[in-house]
C-alpha cells in the first residue's frame, strides 16, 4: 500500500511544555484517517509540524516516502485551525492567490467556490463574511488544484447544522473519489461517520490507533445499576471480569475483558448477592472507546 | 519570480492603505521640491535656484526624497506585519510556498517600491534640472547622476532594516514604533562611542548614502563661485559642512549592512515556527 505521510517519533514542545511526544503512524494512500483528542492533546500541533508551519523538536516525517518538499505540497490541500485569508480581498483574489501558489488553473476557483456554495460571494472581501462562510472558503482553498490528499484540522468549526452537512458531504464526497483525508476533530461522530481509521491523542501521546471497526469491537460494554453500587463498584474493580469501570451519568459502564460476557457478569453480580437493577449491553460508540481511552 | 511579483502585486496594490500611503508619498516629495523652489532667501549671493540646477539637483532632490524613505519602510513594515496578524504567511506555507519563497517575495516587494521611488526622483530630477538650468551640456546634466543610483541603495537599505524588524517583532504597530525609537537609540548609542566608530553604525551608514547637501555652497550664485563650480568660500573651515566616510566606502558598508539584514531574514524566517 503506497504510503502517503510517514511520522515517526515526532516531538514538538512550546516552552517547558511537550505538546506533542513521539508520535509515530502512518496514512496510506485511500483512507479517511481521523485524528481524535481532547483540546490540547497536540492534534492541532502534529498537523502544523507535518505542513511545515511549526518546527519539530525531535522526529522526522514524510510526505510521498520522501521529505516534505514544495511539490509534495501542492499534492496536499489543507485547512489548519482557522481561516487565514486576506480580509481586503475578495474570496476570487484569495482563491488567485491560493490557485498561483499551487500552480492550479484559474478554472479551479470557480469550481471550488460552487462546491463550497460561495459563488455568490465571489467578490465579497472576505473579511466581511460570517465565521461558518468564512469556514466554507477555506474548504474551497483547499480543494483548488485538486489535491491528492486533503488536511482538515475541525472543518466543521463554526459551521450550523446546513453547514455541518454540507462539509461533511463535501469530505464524503473527495473521500469517494479516492482522496486520501487526514481529519482531526473533536466531533466523534463526525469521525465515526467519516473515517476508516483513528489515531487517539492524549497530553501529546498517541494511546490508540488503527481502523475504527478493530477499536470499536475490541471489547463489550455493559451498562449496570444496583441499589448497592458502591460496594457492587467495589466488587467488581476486584474481580478479573472488568477490564475498566467508569460512571455514565447514575449507572456503571463495564468494560469487560475479552474472555468474559454479559453472562458471565450477571452471574458474578448474583454471586455476590446484588440484584441488578439494569443491565444493558451497548453496542459500543466511537465516543466510549475515545471517552474510555482518555479519562 | 514572476509569480512571487504577481503575488505580491496582488496583496499590495488591493490593499487600501498601500495605495494611500504611495500616494501621500508621492504628493509628499512633490510638494516640499515644489515649496522649496519658491523660497527666496534676502541674503546676497544665495539663491536656492542653485539646488534645482544640473549638477547640484542631482544631490538635492535624493537627500530631500531619503526623508520619505522612512515612510516607504513604514508602508513595508506594514505589509509584512499584515502577513503575520492575518496568519497569511502560515497559509502560502500551507499552499505550497516555502519560507524561502516568502523572504524572496518580500525582497521583490522591496525592490519595485525601490525601482519606483527611485524613478519618481529622476522623473522630478530631469523635469525640474531642464525647467531651472541655465546651461545643458551632456557633462554638466549627468554630472553627480550616480548619486541617485546611491539613493536607490539607501531606498533598499532602510527597506531591508524594515523587513528585519517586521520578521524580529512580527507586529505592525510594534515593529513600527521600535524602527522609528531605533533612530534616536542609536544616535544616543553612537555617542558612547569614539568619532571615529560612530560613523561605522548601520543606520549613520544608510543615512549617509544621501548627505545632506552642501546647501551653503550648491545655493551660492554664480558670481561667489570659481571656474570648477566650486564655491569661493571655504564652508568647511566655517565648520558647517559634515563630516562623514568618503561615499565609495560608505555604499560598501551600507551595502554590508544589506546582506547582514537580508540574511538575519532568511534565518527568522526559517528558524522560527509561522
Amino acid at each position: 500500500m503506497e504510503k502517503v505521510l510517514q511520522i515517526n517519533n515526532l516531538s514538538k514542545n512550546y516552552g517547558s511544555l511537550q505538546a506533542v511526544r513521539n508520535v509515530s503512524f502512518t496514512v496510506n494512500k485511500g483512507e479517511v484517517y481521523g485524528i481524535l483528542g481532547p483540546n490540547g492533546s497536540g492534534k492541532t500541533t502534529t498537523l502544523a509540524v507535518v505542513l511545515g508551519i511549526l518546527n519539530a523538536n525531535g522526529g522526522s516525517y514524510q510526505w510521498f516516502n520522501e521529505p516534505f518538499t514544495k511539490m509534495a505540497r501542492r499534492r496536499i490541500g489543507s485547512l489548519i485551525e482557522t481561516p487565514n485569508f486576506y480580509p481586503y480581498l475578495s474570496l476570487w483574489e484569495n482563491l488567485k492567490i491560493v490557485a498561483k501558489i499551487k500552480d492550479a488553473p484559474e478554472d479551479d476557483i470557480n469550481n471550488a467556490l460552487g462546491i463550497a456554495n460561495l459563488l455568490k460571494r465571489k467578490h465579497t472581501n472576505f473579511g466581511h463574511l460570517s465565521l461558518g462562510m468564512k469556514q466554507r472558503m477555506s474548504m474551497a482553498a483547499v480543494l483548488i488544484g485538486n489535491p491528492e490528499v486533503l488536511v482538515l484540522d475541525e472543518p466543521t468549526n463554526g459551521l450550523d447544522p446546513e453547514g455541518f452537512a454540507e462539509v461533511r458531504n463535501i469530505i464524503q464526497s473527495q473521500a469517494n473519489e479516492g482522496k486520501t483525508i487526514i481529519l482531526a476533530s473533536h466531533i466523534l461522530d463526525e469521525v465515526e461517520k467519516v473515517c476508516s481509521h483513528v489515531a487517539i491523542l492524549k497530553s501529546g501521546e498517541l494511546i490508540a490507533n488503527g481502523r475504527v471497526g478493530e477499536l470499536l469491537s475490541a471489547e463489550e460494554t455493559v451498562i449496570i445499576n444496583s441499589d448497592k453500587k458502591e460496594e457492587l463498584l467495589k466488587m467488581l474493580k476486584e474481580s478479573k471480569l472488568a477490564k475498566d469501570i467508569y460512571p455514565v451519568e447514575q449507572d456503571l459502564a463495564v468494560v469487560l475483558n475479552s474472555e468474559y460476557n454479559v453472562s458471565d457478569l450477571n452471574k458474578l453480580c448474583v454471586e455476590n448477592g446484588f440484584i441488578l437493577t439494569k443491565i444493558l449491553v451497548k453496542k459500543q460508540s466511537l465516543e466510549d472507546q475515545f471517552l474510555q481511552l482518555v479519562k | 519570480m514572476k509569480k512571487l511579483f504577481s503575488l505580491e502585486k496582488i496583496k499590495a496594490l488591493s490593499y487600501p492603505a498601500f495605495k494611500t500611503l504611495m500616494i501621500i508619498h508621492f504628493l509628499l516629495f512633490f510638494l516640499v521640491i515644489l515649496v522649496v523652489s519658491r523660497v527666496h532667501f534676502s541674503v546676497p549671493g544665495f539663491s536656492i535656484k542653485g539646488l534645482y540646477q544640473f549638477p547640484n539637483i542631482w544631490g538635492f532632490f535624493p537627500w530631500v526624497a531619503s526623508w520619505f524613505n522612512i515612510f516607504l519602510t513604514i508602508v513595508l513594515i506594514t505589509l509584512v506585519g499584515n502577513e503575520f496578524s492575518y496568519r497569511t504567511f502560515r497559509q502560502n506555507v500551507i499552499d505550497g510556498l516555502s519560507r524561502n519563497d516568502l523572504v524572496h517575495s518580500k525582497l521583490i516587494l522591496i525592490f519595485t517600491i525601490a525601482i519606483y521611488t527611485f524613478l519618481m526622483v529622476l522623473i522630478a530630477v530631469i523635469a525640474f534640472g531642464l525647467i531651472y538650468s541655465n546651461e545643458f551640456s551632456f557633462d554638466l546634466m549627468i554630472d553627480k547622476s550616480y548619486l541617485i543610483l546611491i539613493y536607490f541603495i539607501q531606498a533598499i537599505g532602510y527597506m531591508t532594516l524594515g523587513l528585519f524588524f517586521a520578521l524580529i517583532f512580527r507586529n505592525t504597530a510594534l515593529s513600527i514604533i521600535l524602527f522609528l525609537v531605533y533612530f534616536p537609540v542609536e544616535g544616543i548609542i553612537r555617542l558612547f562611542f569614539k568619532a571615529e566608530a560612530r560613523r561605522y553604525f548601520p543606520l549613520k551608514i544608510i543615512s549617509n548614502l544621501t548627505p545632506r547637501p552642501e546647501v551653503l555652497t550648491m545655493a551660492s550664485e554664480k558670481e561667489y563661485t570659481t571656474a570648477s563650480g566650486t564655491s569661493s568660500l571655504d564652508f568647511s573651515e566655517m565648520g558647517l559642512l559634515p563630516e562623514n566616510l568618503p561615499l565609495g566606502i560608505t555604499v560598501i558598508l551600507a551595502a554590508g549592512y544589506i546582506g547582514f539584514f537580508i540574511g538575519m531574514a532568511y534565518l527568522l524566517m526559517n528558524k522560527r515556527s509561522l
